[in-house]
């Protein structure tokens, strides 16, 4: 009875599984902050991950990414193992993420934080650099047309000769998303994009996230907002005290009473409230 | 040549030299964020290796070094560097694998006292306490120079080597590779999720400041023909700091000026004043005190620097402008903005169908 505000998935979404977790575990000095979390994420489709504060949302998401390693479990990235890689051989996998508090790259201009995101840039080579100075020109260029393209259809244009670390805490959100969708990421994992701005930024958010599905890129998203999970995931899954709690719609969740027991009963009240 | 010349290719030759000291510690520390606490250790081989290599076997010259090969200038030289290159690999993967920066600091801290016990106290190796000395002045039988004219002639050399460096230099740091050190010295964790294998490139920083380090210490020994522990005592190492710190981080020409306020002018400069009568070298002693002064009155008043780091700017990669509308408003207002053309589908974020 959702799929009315459901959007049309289509897009190259096949069913098949693009990021996997089984029995992820990690502790903080015997407390375990994700303990056995196990689920599928779908190739196309934007899932959400919610639960209440402190359920180890972040802690998966940096565990995911490779920013962490897990005691325990394991990480699938289309058929591929990945548990406790390092962050950069995970992002050069296509996955990438975001920061639940943003972490821009303060020194580097709005541009440039867009300009150095790509992997394994020919410029990056000293080699190159100095023998092979056409490439790295060309390459070059062809990055900073994407970028502007990005920065414009973000909203970031005119700011992108500003130094990040003078962005607003609503424009340092759109810049850490437009920054990971510059290398054309393959998985997004969003951790709570939308806290701590205005609800017309929302809107703009959710636009951005939907146009990314579009494009075929499969979204993971760490979201408080029940009303924004409605209207933009095709597909929840339940954290709570580390442990994969249910997944499945929204609406099938509203129905679960462990679930809202959990979780759901407080939040659907905070969340009318907005 | 008067005194006054002698002084003025002096202070010029410290100046380049510092200049190519403060290049090798900034492209660690202003781009990549490395504090390497052990900077003067990497001068101090440079000069070192660069002296044993140029001075003849060591038999009968009443000093004990190793090798002693008679190498020429500037071969000696560029295996002074490569040697400190050699050895930051070295300290690489011992501390920069696993360390924080903070813990890695303490570390190479240790590590310079080590390198600094080892040099003075085993003679066998660079010859102790009493360091290396007579080493041969580069060109100077060939060109017939005397002590006067080698002065001015190898400040001259300096001079050159040091344009030529921040030629290299600034190519380095203008490129892509130089785009990648900055993000990690502003957030490694960001730098990894986005692909960045941040052991590596701060491995590759390491080698290219510690080759500055090395050129900028063989350029020492060249210079004065001796080097001995008492010329890189440990807190060395800050002087260069404060020359990066009050010229710019992050700006290759600041490190000039810097090295002209520091080095030049509080360092070298106060050693050539007429000493105050009564109190013989009270003015020398003064140089750290100065430097201290300079340092806290710049981080108080100008964090950045005299030359601040230079952002670059969009234009100059010559692509079209767009006209900054795709997303409607500006984006300082971003609040009020229109939601993308892009999005066909607005997304209402009202209550409506939020319960079963
Ligand atoms: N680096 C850390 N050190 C110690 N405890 C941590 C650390 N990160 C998270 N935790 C703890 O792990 C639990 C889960 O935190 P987190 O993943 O941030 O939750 P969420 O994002 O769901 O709100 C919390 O109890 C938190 O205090
Ligand atoms: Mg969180």
């Amino acid at each position: 009875m959702t799929s009315v505000t459901m959007p049309e998935t289509g897009g190259p979404g096949d069913g098949s599984v693009i990021l996997r977790c089984e029995g992820i575990t990690k502790a903080f000095q015997g407390v375990h902050a994700v303990n056995g979390a196990a689920f599928d994420v779908v190739k196309g489709q934007v899932t959400a991950l919610i639960g209440p504060n402190g359920a180890g949302k972040t802690t998966l998401v940096n565990i995911l990414s490779g920013s962490m390693t897990c005691d325990r479990g394991h990480e699938f990235i289309g058929g591929t193992e990945v548990t406790n890689w390092p962050s950069h051989r995970i992002a050069r996998l296509g996955l990438m993420r975001t920061f639940q508090l943003s972490r821009e790259l303060g020194g580097l201009t709005v541009l440039e934080n867009l300009l150095v995101a790509p992997h394994q840039q020919p410029g990056e080579s000293l080699f190159n650099v100095f023998f092979r100075p056409r490439l790295v020109k060309r390459q070059e260029r062809a990055y900073v047309e994407r970028a502007l393209d990005l920065l414009d259809t973000y909203g970031l244009y005119r700011l992108r000769d500003n130094r990040a670390g003078e962005l607003s805490g609503g424009q340092k959100k759109l810049l850490e998303i437009s920054r990971a969708v510059m290398v054309s990421p393959q998985v997004l994992l969003l951790d709570e994009p939308m806290a701590g701005v205005n609800p017309a930024l929302i809107d703009r958010i959710g636009g951005y996230i939907l146009d990314l599905q579009r494009s075929g890129v499969t979204v993971l998203m760490i979201e408080h907002n029940l009303n924004v999970v409605e209207q933009i995931c095709d597909h929840v899954i339940v954290l709570a005290e580390g442990r994969t709690l249910a997944t499945g719609r929204l609406s099938e969740l509203r129905q679960n009473e462990q679930v809202v027991k959990a979780y759901l009963g407080e939040v659907i009240d905070a969340g009318t409230d907005r | 040549m008067s005194g006054t010349w002698y002084y003025i290719f002096t202070l010029a030759f410290f100046l380049f030299d510092y200049f190519i000291l403060a290049m090798g510690l900034n492209i660690q520390y202003g781009e990549t964020g490395i504090l390497n606490f052990a900077y003067i250790g990497f001068v101090a081989i440079g000069a070192y290796v660069t002296g044993v290599l140029s001075l003849p076997s060591s038999a009968g010259t009443g000093q004990y070094y190793i090798l002693g090969l008679s190498l020429p200038f500037p071969v000696n030289l560029l295996l002074g560097g490569l040697t400190a290159s050699a050895f930051a690999v070295l300290v690489a993967l011992i501390a920069l694998r696993r360390l924080r920066t903070d813990y890695l600091a303490m570390v190479l801290i240790s590590l310079s006292l080590v390198l600094y016990d080892v040099c003075n106290n085993y003679v066998p190796l660079f010859n102790g306490a009493d360091g290396l000395y007579n080493v041969p002045e580069p060109f100077a039988a060939a060109l017939k120079l005397n002590t006067n004219s080698f002065i001015p002639f190898f400040a001259a050399v300096t001079g050159v080597i040091a344009l030529f460096m921040w030629f290299v230099m600034s190519r380095v740091t203008r490129s892509p590779a130089g785009r990648t050190f900055r993000a990690i010295r502003d957030d490694e964790v960001v730098a990894a999720a986005l692909g960045k294998d941040v052991f590596r490139q701060q491995l590759k920083s390491m080698l290219i400041g510690s080759f500055y380090a090395g050129i900028g210490g063989g350029l020492l020994i060249q210079f004065s023909g001796s080097f001995n522990p008492t010329a890189w005592l440990p807190g060395e190492t800050f002087v260069v700091f404060a020359v990066i710190l009050v010229g710019g981080v992050g700006n290759n020409i600041g490190l000039l000026v810097g090295a002209l306020l520091v080095e030049t002018l509080l360092v070298h400069l106060p050693a050539f004043l007429p000493a105050i009568p009564g109190a013989p070298g009270l003015i020398e002693y003064f140089d750290a005190v100065l430097i201290g002064v300079l340092l806290m009155v710049m981080l108080w008043f100008r964090p950045q620097g005299v030359v601040p780091e230079r952002a670059r700017r969009a234009a100059s990669f010559g692509v079209k402008a767009r006209l900054g509308t795709a997303a409607g408003e500006l984006a300082e207002h971003v609040g009020s903005a229109r939601a993308p053309q892009a999005t066909t589908e607005p997304v209402a974020l009202t209550t409506e169908g939020s319960g079963p």
